[in-house]
């Protein structure tokens, strides 16, 4: 009976982290698809979009970073 | 390594390894000193030699027309002097230049031991590394913080003036945890993720490929399942080198952005 419990726990942890990567990947996929329409429109300013687009990006992934790191705490322990 | 030669290719359609690490643990070779070296820190060392000696070749001469490897170097140098460099941080930028430079080329090299013939292993996939690397940028951009804006740049983070006082507390709480805490962990993450994720696809699908298709005479059509996981290996191939040059930039774009955001801080 043990042994199916750790299972389910692990389980769950791969589950949690695949319900934790919807959210930042339609936050990147905004965040991306903006940052393109502004560099179609503003070509002269892609450098500095570019910049703030990665920045939006790192903040958004965090939340699927944490996921990750959190899956492997939770499929640890 | 595995090369899981104890694959079950009869029930199986994948071979998958016993314990993911077997893919990243490698055995002690030798000892200097209680320092254990196993091929994970001699391939640090080398991805190290290999930047210096980029460097030291590609950058001695300074010819009016260089040659095709000078060429490449220098326009590796301008690009990250510019495009990160210049860009990001802006006029004084040059101190941060060396430190940026360094750790793009040592995380470039370190990414791309992954698709390299022989090594075909990520250093960079191991956490100590993106750790380490992230803990340096995390000292600069503390330090810059706090020596240029003094005690300020905590309590400023903590309780931005000009946000609405009603929402202060709430994007204070968000921004102290994000800067002090969550930085740091996500620029090392971020790095590691991709190298483990890339390293632990390309090892299966290559793998499984050669190991089915090996095994064609053993269990017939079935084997053919080994073309396509090889094909997809291939393609996941190109897709790595474009992956592991693009988290290399990232990571020194989001250190120069961090180290910017210290420097320049006012809200």
């Amino acid at each position: 009976m043990e042994g199916n419990i750790e299972a389910i726990t692990g389980a769950l942890a791969l589950i949690g982290y695949g319900l934790g990567a919807i959210g930042p990947g339609i936050g990147i996929g905004i965040v991306a698809g903006n940052a393109i329409t502004a560099m179609a429109r503003q070509p002269e300013m892609a450098g500095t979009i570019r910049t703030t687009m990665f920045l939006g990006i790192a903040l958004t992934e965090a939340l699927a970073l944490i996921g990750f790191v959190l899956f492997f705490i939770a499929s640890a322990g | 390594m595995i090369l899981a030669t104890e694959c079950d290719v009869v029930n199986e359609v994948i071979c998958a390894p016993a314990s993911v690490n077997e893919l990243f643990e490698f055995p002690t070779i030798f000892t200097i000193g209680g320092l254990e070296f196993s091929r994970t820190e001699l391939l640090m060392l080398l991805a190290a030699f290999i930047v210096v000696a980029l460097l030291f070749f590609g950058l001695r001469n300074g010819r009016l027309v260089p040659t095709k490897f000078e060429l490449v170097m220098e326009s590796a140098v301008g690009f990250v002097r510019d495009g990160i460099g210049r860009d990001v941080i802006g006029t004084d930028s040059t101190k941060f230049v060396p430190y940026l430079l360094s750790l793009f080329l040592f995380i470039l090299v370190g990414n791309l031991f992954e698709i390299t013939p022989f090594i075909n292993f990520p250093i960079t996939s191991r956490m100590a590394i993106p750790a380490f690397l992230s803990l340096v940028t995390y000292w600069i951009f503390m330090i810059l913080g706090f020596s240029r804006n003094g005690f300020r740049y905590l309590i400023d983070t903590a309780w931005p003036k000009t946000v609405p006082v009603g929402l202060r507390w709430l994007v204070g709480l968000i921004e102290l945890v994000s800067v002090f805490f969550l930085r740091p962990l996500t620029l090392a993450v971020r790095l590691f993720a991709n190298m483990v994720a890339g390293h632990l696809m390309l090892t299966l699908l290559l793998a499984s490929g050669v190991i089915f298709v090996a095994a064609i005479p053993e269990i017939g059509l079935k084997g053919a399942v080994g073309f396509f996981w090889f094909g997809l290996g291939l393609f996941m191939f190109l897709l790595e080198i474009l992956v592991a040059v693009l988290q290399a930039y990232i990571f020194t774009l989001l250190s120069a952005i961090y180290i910017e955001s210290s420097i320049h801080f006012e809200h």
